[in-house]
């Protein structure tokens, strides 16, 4: 399939007074057109850094990219400018935001939040645009769209408001939507729904998604791949199977070891990865995961190593690699024994 | 909310009643002797009692009270006793009343439209001279009372250059107003600015500005249409106050630049113990303030989707 997104080495910083913030530390990764690929992580890995620097949403000042390569639809969006990056945002790449309570404007009604965009990128006029918004709110699954079009966003509930941000995302037709963590702030059963439209959605219009996570068993029947990340580096890029099935970085069994499951006879007892996240200030020479890693050896704490492939589109950044499926196995067999 | 108005409007004569009292009170057990003053300090006492009996304080407090609450409502709220004997209390206010409208309008308009585009270009230009000038000047105006700024312009503008006029009231659109409304501008400037700035600042921080620049939105629009509109709400309030102000008149300003409002009134009264004026101003005011706090009430209604009143 075509290459529809090509991320090149991206780096993002913050100067702040307390130091430099090392958010995003050379990541690379690509979606291709249609694609789903699902971004994994903890607070503070850069995952939002690095789609807000796709976007060119980083506040500046502080934040700022000092290097990489943002190629979209041929185009490298690190290098246009602000003119033409505005015609891209909302029109070729929309994004809808984690919180649906503060990312809708107060103030003003859905009608005027939704239209706006397609005023401004497809040149509708006001009736054109009322019309199609209706459609929009409809096909997210907004009862009496007609008459909800009117009201501000305080009238809606969480789920509600987020299906209106996702009308709001896709009201111009995106080739690629950006979901940050956009069912965090949501309950569990309105989560699942949300995921399921916008499966159904990107089945029915056929854009790429980024779908920012911190929960890696949402992903399991939404992403074709997964990357994980961690201290603002990719360290695990794999299809979604071989990444619940055979994953290669510790960083990406400990978060699957922390996952509770249902298909197991008995239950198991979760396995939390101890300690933090390394201080992206100042930052650690060797693997930023070395001090919480079970597999450590003396050159991690040294050198931070590269992604290399360990599968035909499966990649780690790990100097030993251990074989998740074999460690996996034998965690679950040791807790059943226990 | 048309129920919440009616309710409001309805609650009025009781709060008037309530503050009426109280100033009532004050003005009868306060330091000082109104009728000693009248006399003069070497009076005889016979002369005092006889001057007592006359003006009816001699009565009980309630009364007085309920005499001066029959009165009031007929718009009668009694004579001047010292600052102009025996002149009706409502002719002298309601002289004053419109001279000091005018000039305080003039001052909160010069907030409004002076201090807020000032905050919005502080908020936008952060960390700038432009913003670094403005805040120096929000301090100056906020801190500098007018009894100091007051002389310092007239002897600047109005005895070193001759640029403008020392005082007096020649109405609205003279020059005589100019160095008055400055003086009395410099706050709600000030006041208006900083809090233009402030609100603007962490409304830009807003997801929903960030939602907005996610759009595609150019500046112009995220600023004015999403931006500015929730920063200003909160204005409202502190329009309201300065609103409710109008009426107040300014005692220090008008006194300085001799100007027949109802401030320097209220000033003569008060050193005067002229007590029936300070009552029938201090109900004014509370008045005032009440509608005033109605009306933003209201007009909150009205700009911010969020508030229905029940």
């Amino acid at each position: 399939m075509a290459r529809l997104l090509d991320v090149r080495n991206l780096e993002t910083r913050f100067y702040t007074q307390d130091g430099v913030v090392h958010a995003v530390n050379g990541v690379s990764f690509h979606v291709d057109e249609g694609e789903t690929l699902g971004i994994v992580g903890e607070s503070g890995s850069g995952k939002s850094v690095t789609v807000l620097s796709i976007m060119r949403l980083i506040p500046s000042p502080p934040g700022k990219i000092t290097n990489g390569e943002v190629i979209f639809e041929g185009r490298d969006l690190l290098k246009i400018d602000e003119e033409e990056m505005r015609e891209v945002r909302g029109n070729r790449i929309a994004m809808i935001f984690q919180d649906p309570m503060t990312s809708l404007n107060p103030v003003l009604t859905i009608e005027q939040q939704i239209t706006e965009a397609l005023e401004l990128h497809l040149g509708m006029n006001h009736q054109q645009a009322r019309r199609r918004a209706i459609e929009l709110l409809k096909m997210v699954g907004i009862p009496a769209a007609e008459q909800r079009i009117d009201n501000y966003p305080h009238q809606f509930s969480g789920g509600m408001r987020q299906r209106v941000m996702i009308a709001m995302g896709l009201a111009c037709n995106p080739r690629l939507l950006i979901a940050d963590e956009p069912t965090t702030a949501l309950d569990v059963t309105i989560q699942a729904q949300i995921v399921e439209l916008v499966k159904r959605l990107r089945d029915e219009i056929g854009m790429a998604i980024i779908w920012i996570t911190h929960d890696l068993s949402l992903l399991a029947g939404l992403a074709d791949r997964i990357i994980v990340m961690y201290a603002g580096q990719v360290v695990e890029s794999a299809p979604t199977a071989d990444i619940y099935r055979n994953p290669r970085h510790p960083y990406t069994i400990g978060l699957l070891q922390s996952i509770p499951r249902l298909d197991e006879k008995r239950r198991e007892r979760l396995a939390p990865i101890e300690g933090l996240p390394p201080d992206l200030i100042d930052y650690p020479q060797g693997c930023p995961f070395a001090p919480r890693c079970r597999f450590a050896v003396e050159r991690c704490f040294e050198e931070d190593p590269p992604l290399e492939k360990v599968g035909p589109e499966h990649e780690a950044a790990c100097w030993v690699k251990p074989v998740g499926q074999e460690v996996l196995a034998a965690w679950r067999a040791a807790v059943l024994e226990s | 909310m048309f129920r919440y108005i009616v309710n409001r409007v309805l609650w009025l004569p009781v709060l008037l009643l309530i503050i009426s009292f109280i100033t009532f009170a004050l003005g009868v057990y306060g330091p000082g002797d109104p009728v000693q003053q009248l006399l003069g300090q070497r009076s005889d006492p016979e002369t005092v009692a006889r001057i007592r009996r006359e003006l009816g304080l001699d009565r009980p407090l309630l009364v007085q009270y309920a005499d001066y609450v029959g009165r009031a409502l007929r718009g009668d709220f009694g004579e001047s006793i010292t600052v102009a004997r025996g002149q009706p209390v409502a002719k002298l206010i309601a002289r004053g009343l419109w001279v000091s409208i005018q000039l305080n309008a003039v001052a909160v308009a010069l907030g409004v439209v002076v201090g807020v585009p000032l905050g919005v270009l502080a908020a936008i230009r952060r960390n700038t001279l432009l913003d670094y000038v403005t805040t120096a000047g929000v301090v100056m105006g906020i801190s500098l009372p007018s009894f100091l700024t007051a002389p310092i312009l007239l002897w600047l503008l109005s005895y070193k250059v001759r640029l403008l006029p020392p005082g007096g009231w020649d109405g609205l659109f003279s020059r005589s107003v100019i160095l008055p409304a400055i003086v009395l501008g410099a706050g709600p400037v000030a006041v208006f600015a900083r809090q233009t700035r402030a609100n603007l600042i962490e409304v830009l921080d807003q997801d929903y500005v960030r939602t907005a620049r996610a759009k595609g939105l150019p500046e112009v629009l995220i600023l004015g249409r999403h931006a500015l509109r929730n920063a200003l709400i909160p204005l409202i309030t502190i329009f309201g106050l300065m609103l409710g102000g109008l009426v107040t008149g300014a005692f220090i300003t008008e006194t300085i630049f001799g100007i027949p409002g109802i401030g320097r009134l209220g000033f003569r009264a008060f050193s005067a113990r002229d007590y029936p004026i300070l009552t029938a101003l201090t109900l004014l005011i509370a008045v005032s303030y009440t509608l005033a706090n109605l009306l933003v009430d209201v007009l909150y209604a009205f700009v911010d989707p969020r508030i229905r009143y029940e």
